[in-house]
Order: structure tokens, then sequence, then C-alpha cells
């Protein structure tokens, strides 16, 4: 194919795509950082009116079925706790702040829908483990970035390979191998590297398609499962959604019995539903 | 959970009728168990926790036709989905566990009691 992409250009393309929303880059820091002042963040995130609608919208949704109406984003910290309204705020401010991408046929909502339930499967099934939902949560709401960074540097190229993955039925990520010579996976360790993400977030973008990879991490095969699942949930409703192969090693590493497993599903299908009408509508 | 059933708002919901899975309040502790028959008593006191959705059990209102037709297209889309999957292949155990369990899933919230 003629339109693969040096390494070279793709890493000079991907230095020119916007910054990552402020509030987002803060807000993936205070994960690292315990001793984080909320209320600067609170202040920060009322500044942005819509951003702050969406986040309390959903807030009043009856997934939390809280007992008064929560009118301010510090209330929402308050009642739902910080780790909760991070999630919320994260999720609103990433899917509102990416620029739309010039790419014909890119669905950016299908994108998002996707990155959402991925990121409220990889939540709950970090519940069901014991392990950090915060990671969880963002490494499954980023871990597409880099094809939305694609679609958006290389928009032509791209719709070759967004026409190779529909007339081969095969994966995304095959296609970009294909046409691209780049895939998803690596577009999106570049910039997670340029965003600064912490070392836990580059390894699982890096690794959630290749968990069984020495040295890849715990969250990256808990990612992979969690885009398993939602594909396997028909979660978006793509017309010609595919499953693709589980990692027996991810599967294993995350070890849930078939009764964790239909909890999985169910809790996953209720938040999703209920981030996806709070902040997609 | 089995059989029929539907998120009802509380205003709606009657006395007699049962719960088809077990309630929680926000910590995950168990309101009320799966089974339940709900009487006035306890709505009032669903009321005051704040609750807003019970999952209620549906009588048989679809016919069986209907069921089996929503069955069947939940069984051509799944394996639409898993279409790369081979459930015979030894090499791929995972996949063919998860497309046992949506399977199971999807045709156990459809199935009427």
């Amino acid at each position: 194919m003629s339109a693969a992409i040096t390494h070279e250009e793709a890493i000079k393309q991907l230095d020119d795509l916007p910054s990552l929303p402020a509030i987002v880059a803060d807000l993936i820091q205070s994960i690292d950082h315990e001793d984080v002042d909320i209320s600067v963040l609170a202040k920060k995130v009322a500044r942005d009116l819509a951003l702050t609608a969406k986040t309390l919208r959903l807030a009043n949704s009856s997934l939390y079925g809280l007992q008064v109406k929560v009118t301010t984003i510090q209330q929402a910290i308050t009642y739902l706790g910080f780790q909760a309204t991070r999630h919320l705020i994260m999720a609103a401010a990433i899917t509102s702040h990416f620029p739309e991408t010039t790419c014909k046929g890119f669905d950016g909502k299908l994108f998002w829908r996707h990155s959402i339930a991925t990121a409220a499967c990889a939540k709950v099934l970090a519940r069901l483990m014991r392990v950090n939902q915060d990671y969880s949560f963002t490494a499954g709401l980023l871990h597409d970035i880099g094809r939305l960074a694609l679609a958006t540097c290389f928009p032509q190229e791209f719709q070759h390979a967004m026409a190779y993955r529909a007339t081969h039925d095969c994966t995304m990520q095959e296609a970009e191998r294909a046409v691209l010579g780049i895939d998803h996976v690596e577009a999106g360790l570049m910039l997670a590297q340029h965003w600064n993400f912490s070392d836990t977030l580059c390894l699982a973008i890096a690794g959630h398609h290749a968990p069984e990879a020495p040295g890849a991490s715990a969250l990256a095969a808990i990612i992979h499962v969690a885009d398993a699942v939602v594909h396997a949930l028909d979660l978006t409703g793509a017309a010609d959604d595919l499953v693709p192969r589980v990692s027996p090693a991810a599967w294993a590493t995350v070890g849930l019995d078939d009764h964790a497993c239909l909890q999985l599903f169910r809790e996953t299908e209720l938040y999703y539903e209920e981030i996806v009408t709070s902040i997609l509508p | 959970m089995t059989g029929l059933h539907q998120y009802m708002a509380l205003a709606q919901v009657q006395e007699g009728m049962v719960l088809s899975d077990e309630l929680l309040d926000l910590q995950g502790k168990v309101l009320l168990p799966q089974g339940t028959v709900l009487s006035t008593e306890m709505l009032a006191a669903l009321h005051r926790h704040d609750i807003e959705a019970l999952p209620i059990v549906l009588e048989a209102t679809r016919s069986v036709q209907e069921v089996a037709c929503a069955l069947e297209q939940h069984r051509q889309r799944i394996a639409y989905l898993f279409r790369k999957n081979d459930p015979a292949d030894e090499s791929d155990p995972a996949t063919g566990t998860l497309h046992r369990l949506v399977l199971d899933f999807r045709l156990h919230t459809e199935t009427p009691q």
C-alpha cells in the first residue's frame, strides 16, 4: 500500500495535535498525587459551564440515587466522593474537548461510546478484582486514543484503512497495520508519552492488544478484557462490530468466575447507559 | 435474575409485585432479597431510602412467539459478533468462555420463568 506512514511523519503530526484539555491533564495527575487540593480542581471545573452541566446531570442521574439534588461541583464531590466525580468530569471533558476529526466516515460519537463503555467495564472489573479503579477507568477511556489521533492527523489514509477493514472483515488494528504501517497502539503510546502520562497509563495503552507479552501490566490485561466484553455486550451497537480474540493470559489475570462475569455484564450495562445519556446526548 | 423483568419507578410499583433481583443501597448492602413480594410497608420504607426504581418481575405479557423471536435475534447477533471465534478451537479458550457467558446472560434475561 502506498499510504504507509513513517514513524517520523507520525511523530511530527502527533506533536501538532492540540494538548490534552488542561482539566483532564490535572485530573489524571491527581490520581498519582494523593495530596491534591480538591477545591482548586472544583473551581477549575466550575469555570467551564458546559462541563459543569454535564457532570451535574450525571451526578443527579438515578445511577447514584442521591437524596438531594446537587447543584455545584463541590457538592458532587461531597456526596459522590472525589473518585466518582473525577471520573464523571474526565469523561465529560475529554469527549467534548477533543477536536472533531475531518476523516470522512469516522464516527466520533461511536468512538467515544466505545471508550466510555470500556472505561465503565474496566472500572467495574477493577472493583471486582480489588485494584485501583481510577487507573482502570482512565486507561479504559483513553485506550484507543491513538485511533482518534490517526484519524485526525491522517484523515485520507485512515479512510483507506476503514475501507480495508470493511472489505477484509478484520479488526481495525489489522487494517491500520496493513494500510498505514502504524497502528493505534503505537500512535496511542506516542501520544501518551507526548502528554506525559504516567508509566502505568502508558503501559496499559501500549499493552491492551498484547497483554500476554513479557512486561505487560495487569492494567493492560484489564483493558484488554474490558474491550472484548463491551464488544461482546454490543454496547455501541455498531452494525459490523466484531469481538476480538481474548488473550487466555489476560482472562486468567482477571480471574473472574461465571457468577462474577454475569455481575460484570449487568453493572457495566447500567453504568454505561447512565454516562452516555448524561454526556453524549 | 431470572425471567422477564423491568425497572419500574417506585411510584408505579404496587403491593404484591415481586422483586426480580436483590435490591442494594448505595453502599452495596442488601435492602431486600430477590423474590421479595413487596408490601405497602416495604414500599413506604423504600421511599424513605430514596429508591427511585426497582427491578420488578413482569407477568408474561409477551406471547411465546415474541419471546422466541427475541431469543433468536439475540442468538444470531451474538453469533455474528463472535464470527471469528470457533468454539471448538482449543487454542482460543478465553474467547469461547466469553461467548458462552454472554449468550447465557442475554438468553437468561429474555426467558420467562
